[in-house]
């Protein structure tokens, strides 16, 4: 981690503009990281719920969530999890693509998204490799939470500037997650990463993320697999929860209405959003 | 070995309809503009009549986009982020886009100007400013959906090409399909012409956008070709990128299999055969090529074909990622 250090201020050959730390972490500071031991995941869920209780996150998006595999004939099947949230990368397609500077890496380490800065773009959400970024909803029961902006997980910094970990990571039964400074030797993160042989999500996109998985199963992890392997139950919750979820009426569904069909609803949908919206640009609420 | 993912968080295409034809009109309108300055900037005098009203449709279109991109977002009302210093975001393609979707409709407003002044030496020169900006501003959409390396379609170099290419071809589909409607309604727009006295300046400016003058069948025609060599240059592209794929990485594979040829095969099709295959083998290797009816036919096929690539480009892009 020092060879590292002592690259700070020379770029890897990407520089994302002014918000951007360079080399992996930043001299003299934090670089919080998180081990993931799949060995020890449950698959309990407990994470996603204190995520979502912690964050007030509505319903239809996370910012954290987990994937559930089965693998095998019966009666030799396994069941594999994998607890997904951002990754908090290095060099984060996020940061550099937000046209507002909204989301910038903090040099400790995080990927922080700036609610009043965000013009709702969504060109985050389409640049990170990890779905991990989601659009809050225009109508949130409590008045006082962000509407029409990005958010995604931010790894609990209200909690970890005060000495706590994250939500997920103490919540977890298995103590499947670790968190901590992967700058400091000491830290349990370190040692897990020197002494297990630890995994991330997709580096051929070269972002570097610091959220490590233990125990990684490939075809979980394959975006492709995650396509063809999906139950016949999940494709049809699926195309359920498109057709149902409010502002995305056209999202390309399998074997549901003609592609023509969502693509006119998709329109007709944000139609019917702009006299709310002009009524939010002429100053009137809505 | 038997798979099988049985839960998953839902995710959204998060940029839908209304981008893809901000896609479109964009491409329309730069093409458009193209094609005015075949007359006042390359020195092709046939086109010098259609030269203000294809920059005027140019504009026209442009100002459908404001309302799709700021009502699109998720807080119209801080829109003005995007200019605002201390916001601006460099390394963002999306600012660059900002400043050139706003110089853009600047520099075409100042060279119609020069156009309906009939000042040749100005309307060059912001003629030449006004096709490098909108060929810049096309340039942007594309790449502003290609600089994504996790969206396996849109993440190549040739989505700023064939954006730009089917700009062009859309944007001279649409004007062909324009001057087949302003000669059937020859007569009827002479007559409301001749209305104003001919000092006036209604009438000059209805004058100088060909109301009430036929459109040149020749014309046409001619515009016909060099949208054909436009529509082959392009099917050549699009060959390519379904190369690539069919022999790419299994993500590329199944962007072509499962997106592109499986869920996403209507916007596909009508952009492969509806706007490009049918269109340049009438135009190039028929007879009927000459007839300027068939080639306002090929050009409404071209125009609603490139659409349906807009929405291939922009939804299907985004399909596959959604269940990782």
């Amino acid at each position: 981690m020092t060879e590292d250090n002592k690259n700070h201020g020379k770029s890897h050959g990407r520089d994302y503009g002014i918000q951007t730390t360079s080399g992996l972490g930043v001299e003299g500071r934090k670089r919080y990281a998180m081990v993931i031991d799949l060995r020890k995941c449950t698959g309990c869920g407990s994470c996603v719920v204190a995520c979502k209780s912690e964050h007030d996150v509505p319903l239809g998006v996370w910012r954290m969530w987990l994937k559930t595999e089965d693998k095998g004939t019966y009666p030799d099947v396994k069941r594999t999890f994998l607890p997904r949230l951002c990754n908090h990368c290095e060099y984060p397609i996020c940061v550099r693509n937000c046209p507002t500077q909204a989301t910038f890496k903090h040099e400790d380490g995080f990927v922080l998204q700036r609610f009043n800065r965000c013009i709702g773009c969504r060109t985050c959400v389409i640049a990170c490799p990890y779905n991990a970024r989601h659009l809050l909803p225009n109508h949130r029961t409590d008045e006082k939470q962000p509407v029409g902006v990005v958010d995604k997980c931010d790894y609990c910094i209200h909690r970890v500037k005060r000495g706590l970990v994250p939500t997920c990571v103490s919540t977890c039964v298995g103590g499947a997650f670790t968190f901590g400074d992967l700058n400091d030797p000491k830290s349990e993160v370190s040692k897990l990463v020197k002494k297990n042989s630890v995994m991330t999500l997709k580096p051929e996109i070269g972002t570097h993320p610091q959220t490590y998985y233990i125990g990684l199963d490939e075809g979980i992890a394959d975006q492709v697999a995650s396509y063809r392997h999906r139950s016949a139950q999940m494709k049809e919750e699926y195309n359920t929860f498109k057709k149902n979820h409010e502002g995305f009426h056209g999202d390309l569904t399998e074997g549901g209405s003609h592609i023509v069909v969502q693509v006119v609803r998709n329109f007709l949908g944000f139609l019917k959003e702009i006299p709310a919206k002009a009524g939010r640009v002429l100053g009137l609420g809505g | 070995m038997e798979r099988e993912v049985i839960a998953n968080a839902f995710h959204h295409v998060t940029w839908g309809v209304p981008i893809s034809i901000y896609f479109w009109l964009m491409g329309v309108s730069a093409g458009a503009h193209v094609i005015s300055g075949f007359g006042w900037v390359f020195g092709l005098k046939k086109y010098k009549q259609v030269g203000l009203i294809a920059t005027l449709w140019a504009i026209g279109v442009l100002l459908i986009v404001p309302v799709l991109l700021i009502f699109d977002l998720g807080r119209p009302e801080r829109f003005f982020h995007l200019l605002t210093p201390g916001y601006w975001h460099g390394s963002a393609p999306m600012s660059w886009g900002t400043i050139l979707i706003m110089l853009y409709p600047t520099m075409m407003i100042v060279y119609g100007y020069f156009i309906f002044k009939n000042n040749a030496k100005w309307a060059f020169i912001f003629g030449i400013c006004g096709i490098i900006s909108a060929g810049s501003t096309h340039w942007y959409t594309g790449v502003v959906i290609q600089l994504n390396p996790a969206r396996d379609i849109n993440h190549t170099a040739l989505a700023s090409v064939l954006f730009l290419l089917g700009a062009f071809i859309s944007g001279t589909g649409f004007l062909i399909v324009t001057f087949w409607f302003m000669n059937i309604f020859v007569n009827p727009m002479r007559r409301f012409r001749d209305r104003f006295r001919q000092e006036g300046f209604a009438y000059r400016f209805l004058k100088a956008n060909s109301i009430g003058d036929k459109v040149e069948d020749s014309l046409v025609v001619e515009m016909g070709q060099i949208m054909a060599i436009g529509v082959g240059i392009e099917l050549l592209m699009t060959f390519n990128e379904f190369l690539q794929m069919n022999y790419g990485t299994a993500e590329e594979q199944a962007s072509l299999f499962d997106v592109l040829l499986g869920v996403a095969r209507v916007p596909y099709m009508a952009h492969v055969f509806i706007a490009l295959v049918i269109p340049f083998f009438i135009l190039i290797f028929t007879p009927l090529k000459r007839s300027p009816g068939v080639v306002t036919i090929c050009s409404a096929m071209v125009c609603t074909g490139i659409l349906g690539m807009r929405v291939w480009w922009v939804l299907g892009g985004q399909f596959l990622q959604t269940f990782f």
